[in-house]
């Protein structure tokens, strides 16, 4: 178990490495430089070169991905190009943000993909359970912004009960504020990336319940519902688990465009900004800092499953 | 001496009450009660600055919220675009153009609580004249020499007549700084102005507080927060949830949200965005005036003003209404498609492709609409729709484009037609002579009339086509009082700015 956890721990500084490679040299791609945007559209050639010179941007290429990477592995994210604050800076305070959303989000999508995913598999040759696969293959398919004006239309401005967007100036000073302006986002990524849970627990639920011990289960005097929540339930999980590992991409993706659509002063909008500006020391740091999130979450969800599963505990 | 202010004031007084009886026929709005001394007015806003430092940042989002506000030059402009005193208690130009002699007010103050003294406005310009990194640095370009002649005066010496000059300096490159203030331009500012920068917070919102100590006439309100909503729904939904007082540049398309909102005016204000769709004049086949001139009358103007929603006034030419120098120059190049058609059988341009790069925030309708207009004239046009910064790149800088479109918000921006180097590549000797001859006129009517002259060659040249002058819509709170409504993207002097209890 050491080994296997050594193991992964080594493979997930490996996939930083190449991501913070990968991230650096297709960001250099990117048509556009931080220097003309600075610059804007009354300058000249001239002021446009002394800016990226004053930048450090006319060094060889290598030469700057050296000295990223360098900063990376004293903990240092860098600043950013246009106004030197801090890239850890302004994630951590972009974070407050996000961090709940995506947390959230989740939350909401469990909440009503468990119970209905089983319950659309424990009713599938029923009405109700074809019902819930029905609207649940819709709601996957509905694009995030429809979703969410959807949600506005109804909850801000025609009942007016939410904020239609924003958050509030002071934070989460106010509590019950900041929470109000994150339900209707929540909602919008929760509800979809919910849908798309929910097919994965009816499917693993539609297989557990065809198993020879949920049948030997049910054999023993058990409802065939009780036996699959029972017997059934632990292998269930375990396929939630995987799919939570990437379902966390999914949040991060459904963040950036929410965001946008409620104007939330979060790490996907920011990041979204900052693409525009070309302000790319702060892109990287962003980018890494969210791979991180996805890679660290995977090799927990590896580890977990590990421990969850006694057929692969043995092998192990 | 005649307060700026006021005068200022009395044009918004003026164009807000237009607004009030164009909106509510059988009488406007009656004001009732007084100023609210401790409001907090929260203006919802577009474009964010990227940075917020006023020496080197270009962009017209960091103008809009700190001049006039936090920062203050010798003088400002008004919302008419007259030129008024204001660090400057009077300025005087000598006879032959080439000497400008400000007397400084008394007693101004920056926010740090230095006083300001002739050094600091010699410093503050000499900076932006020495430097070429700087933001208004070209602006100088005539300026020799800066200096305190006694502790209330400046002087400004030229090398040749500059009628741009005030207006330049009641710009980025007159702004006066504090020189022993060491704060960080970048998220912080120390100006002379009536309100104070208490807080930036990136993504989101920037905050003014009135600033007590104002040496001139105190704002009527305690703070203002401005919010950057890029979504056009969020900004409306946001005012009609009542978390913004005033929304600034509201999508016309969208505006009849408000419709039978008692509560809310739109204001309808002149601005000098001039939404152009420029042609590489240097290259191939757009460097045949005739292929120019058939795109022009290939595209009815009116129906481009319908499709941004009737916010707009067809212009016909380079310069706005707002600006020195403006005619009427529709005419020029009215819609025929059939004179276009035959234009470009005789430049010998039979299925012409043409692309157009359009930064993508632009949106799609006015592309979408001329494809159309343009392929009824045998012209493919492929749009190719990208970020500000790839255009910025590739147009501006490379000038590797056919046609663009983007909206040129700048007033008084006439001489990028006389700079053949300007990514319209326009190359007009005429042109030039005339942009240089009203740079030197000695009274703003000549220069006026040298601008007029020779914005009519470059419309009948056809150097870009005009699709459209934005008219703005501002969506104001019942009791805001003194909010700007004309050039609101480049200007948001809040000196006026009140809410009546």
């Amino acid at each position: 178990m050491i080994r296997f956890v050594l193991t992964r721990l080594l493979l997930l500084a490996v996939g930083l490495l190449v991501a913070s490679a990968l991230i650096f040299f297709t960001l250099r791609i990117l048509p556009g430089d931080v220097a003309q945007v600075i610059a804007g559209t009354q300058s000249t050639p001239e002021q446009v070169a002394a800016i990226r010179l004053s930048l450090g941007l006319d060094r060889p290429i290598l030469v700057q991905y050296g000295d990223w990477l360098g900063g990376l592995l004293r903990g240092d994210l860098g600043s950013s190009l246009i106004t030197s604050s801090s890239v850890a800076d302004e994630l951590a305070e972009k974070a407050q943000v996000t961090v709940p959303l995506a947390v959230f989000s989740l939350v909401i999508a469990l909440l009503f993909s468990v119970p209905l995913g089983i319950l659309a598999a424990v009713r599938r040759r029923r009405v109700s359970g074809t019902v819930v696969s029905f609207v649940s293959q819709g709601l996957a398919a509905v694009p995030a912004v429809w979703a969410g004006l959807v949600l506005i239309a109804i909850f801000a401005v025609w009942l007016g009960w939410l904020p239609p967007q924003g958050f509030p100036l002071d934070g989460w000073e106010e509590p019950g504020r900041a929470l109000q302006s994150l339900v209707l986002p929540s909602l919008t990524i929760g509800i979809i990336e919910g849908a798309v849970l929910l097919r994965f627990i009816r499917s693993a639920a539609v297989e557990a319940s065809g198993e020879d011990y949920v049948r030997t289960a049910a054999a023993t005097g058990m409802t065939r519902t009780r036996a699959l929540i029972t017997q059934g339930m632990p292998n269930v999980a375990l396929s939630v688990v995987s799919v939570l590992g990437l379902q966390v991409a999914g949040l991060i993706v459904g963040a950036i465009i929410i965001e946008q659509l409620f104007s939330l002063p979060g790490i996907g909008r920011m990041l979204v900004s900052d693409v525009g500006n070309r302000d790319l020391t702060k892109v990287q740091g962003e980018l890494l800092a969210l791979t991180a999130i996805v890679l660290v979450i995977g090799t927990v969800v590896d580890i977990v499953h590990r421990l969850l599963d006694p057929r692969q505990r043995e092998t192990a | 001496m005649r307060s700026p202010r006021i005068l200022a004031a009395a044009g918004t007084v003026a164009a807000a009450a237009l607004v009030l009886t164009a909106c509510t026929p059988g009488g406007g709005s009656s004001e009732s009660g007084s100023p609210d001394a401790d409001a907090t007015v929260n203006v919802g806003l577009v474009l964010e600055p990227t940075d917020l430092d006023i020496r080197t940042t270009d962009g017209i989002a960091l103008d809009q919220v700190l001049i006039d506000n936090v920062y203050e030059g010798l003088v400002s402009r008004t919302a008419a675009g007259e030129i008024v005193d204001t660090i400057a208690k009077s300025h005087e130009v000598s006879d032959d153009g080439l000497t400008y002699t400000f007397d400084l007010n008394d007693g101004v103050t920056f926010q740090n609580g230095d006083e300001v003294t002739a050094d600091d406005v010699v410093w503050s310009i000499s900076q932006v004249k020495d430097d070429e990194g700087m933001q208004g640095h070209t602006d100088l370009a005539n300026v020799t020499s800066i200096t305190a002649t006694d502790d209330d005066t400046v002087t400004l010496a030229l090398s040749a007549p500059d009628s741009n000059l005030l207006w330049n300096l009641a710009g980025r490159a007159g702004l006066v700084l504090d020189e022993a203030a060491t704060n960080d331009l970048s998220t912080t500012a120390v100006g002379t102005g009536p309100y104070t920068l208490k807080s930036w917070k990136q993504g989101d919102s920037l905050t003014l507080e009135r600033n007590d100590d104002y040496w001139g006439e105190k704002a009527r309100v305690k703070s203002v927060v401005f919010r950057y909503i890029t979504d056009a729904n969020a900004g409306i939904n946001a005012m009609l949830a009542g978390d913004l007082d005033v929304q600034t540049a509201v999508d016309a398309n969208l505006a009849t949200q408000f419709d039978g909102n008692a509560d809310i005016e739109i204001a309808r204000g002149k601005t000098t965005d001039k939404y152009t769709l420029a042609f590489n004049n240097k290259v191939a086949p757009l460097n045949d005036m005739r292929v120019r001139q058939a795109i022009r009358m290939a595209i009815d103007h009116a129906a481009v003003v319908k499709a941004v929603g009737g916010a707009a006034v067809e212009q016909g030419g380079p310069i706005p209404e707002l600006d020195p120098g403006y005619e009427d120059l529709t005419d020029v190049a009215p819609y025929d498609p059939t004179k276009a058609k035959e234009l470009l059988a005789e430049a010998g341009q039979s299925n012409l492709t043409l692309d157009l790069t359009i930064p993508s925030f632009y949106g799609t309708s006015v592309a979408t609409l001329l494809v159309s207009e343009l392929e009824k004239v045998g012209i493919t046009l492929n749009v190719k729709s990208v970020e500000f910064a790839t255009w910025l790149n590739d147009v501006y800088t490379n000038k590797d484009f056919q046609l663009s479109y983007v909206d040129h918000a700048e007033s008084r921006d006439f001489g990028n037609w006389a700079n053949p180097d300007y990514y319209f590549g326009f190359d007009n000797a005429d042109v030039q002579r005339l942009y240089q001859e009203s740079v030197a006129a000695a009274d703003p009517e000549t220069a006026a009339a040298k601008l007029k002259e020779a914005a009519r060659i470059v419309s009948e040249q056809a150097g870009a086509d005009w699709l459209y002058n934005a008219v703005t819509l501002t969506a104001v709170r019942q009791g805001v009082t003194g909010f700007p409504t004309d050039s609101t993207s480049t200007r948001l002097d809040l000196g006026e700015l009140a809410v009546q209890e």
